[in-house]
């Protein structure tokens, strides 16, 4: 590689359509406003995932989640991820936003909404989207566990199979 | 060169420090850093980097003015 490699840049909104939200947020994600920004006259199904603070991890008691993410590289990767599902799928909408800072229980720390014509595209280029997400963009997860301990956590470690640090294994089956 | 870590790697480095000597490329600077804390070795091999926010592997030559930021795996979601 003779040049740092970059992902491209955010994908211009449809014409008529909500411009994108920021992909990353310090503050609470405003679903419902993103789900009304999301609907479209050409989308026969729309999916909203919304991926929660759950208040236990590994048997262990968690208070809040606390999020961090290099947010340049974090943002750019999120609009090609957006940009290849949208023309993979022929979405009319795909959006992602995710949190940064501290998250309680029970809030929402990322949600993916897509739309397309028929509801096997929208949740398949849902569950792309969202798989990269959580593997590829930089962003980390620090759990803080009710005991006032926390712990850097739940890394992809796709490059324990893959020999890669790049290759991820969901990349592995084509 | 200025080097940059994010989340767990906080737990072996500085935030932000400087490094100088001799540094070509990645595998040089995860030797150097390991001069600076012997116990990141695990998590440094899984580690990605990037310059002026775009990845780069080993064959990129780093430049004593490079801003290198230092990739754990990813956690998002």
């Amino acid at each position: 590689m003779a040049a740092p490699s970059h992902p491209s840049g955010p994908a211009a909104a449809s014409p008529g359509q909500a411009p994108a939200p920021e992909a990353l947020s310090s503050e609470p994600l405003d679903i419902v406003g993103l789900l009304g920004g999301a609907h479209h006259p050409g989308a026969g199904a729309v999916v909203l995932f919304s991926g929660e603070v759950r208040d236990n991890n590994q048997g262990r008691a968690v208070s809040s989640l606390e999020y961090e993410a290099y947010a340049p590289l974090a943002t750019s990767m999120i609009a090609e991820i957006l940009a290849t599902a949208r023309q993979r799928w022929s979405l009319q909408t795909a959006v992602a936003q995710h949190r940064t800072g501290r998250v309680a229980v029970g809030d929402t720390a990322v949600v993916v909404i897509t739309a397309s014509a028929h509801r096997s595209e929208a949740y398949a280029a849902n569950r792309y989207i969202i798989d990269r997400i959580k593997h590829e963009a930089p962003i980390w997860k620090c759990e803080h566990y009710a005991d006032g301990t926390k712990e850097w956590g739940n890394n992809c470690n796709c490059h324990t199979v893959t020999g890669d640090v790049n290759k991820h294994i969901y990349e592995t089956g084509g | 060169m200025k080097i940059h870590v994010y989340a767990g790697l906080k737990d072996y480095f500085q935030p932000e420090f400087e490094v100088s000597g001799l540094v070509r490329n990645t595998d040089e600077l995860k030797a150097l850093l390991l001069t600076i804390n012997d116990k990141a070795g695990a998590i440094l091999s899984s580690c990605r980097f990037a310059v002026e926010e775009g990845f780069i592997d080993n064959a990129f030559k780093l430049n004593e003015n490079d801003t290198i930021v230092i990739i754990p795996p990813s956690s998002g979601g």
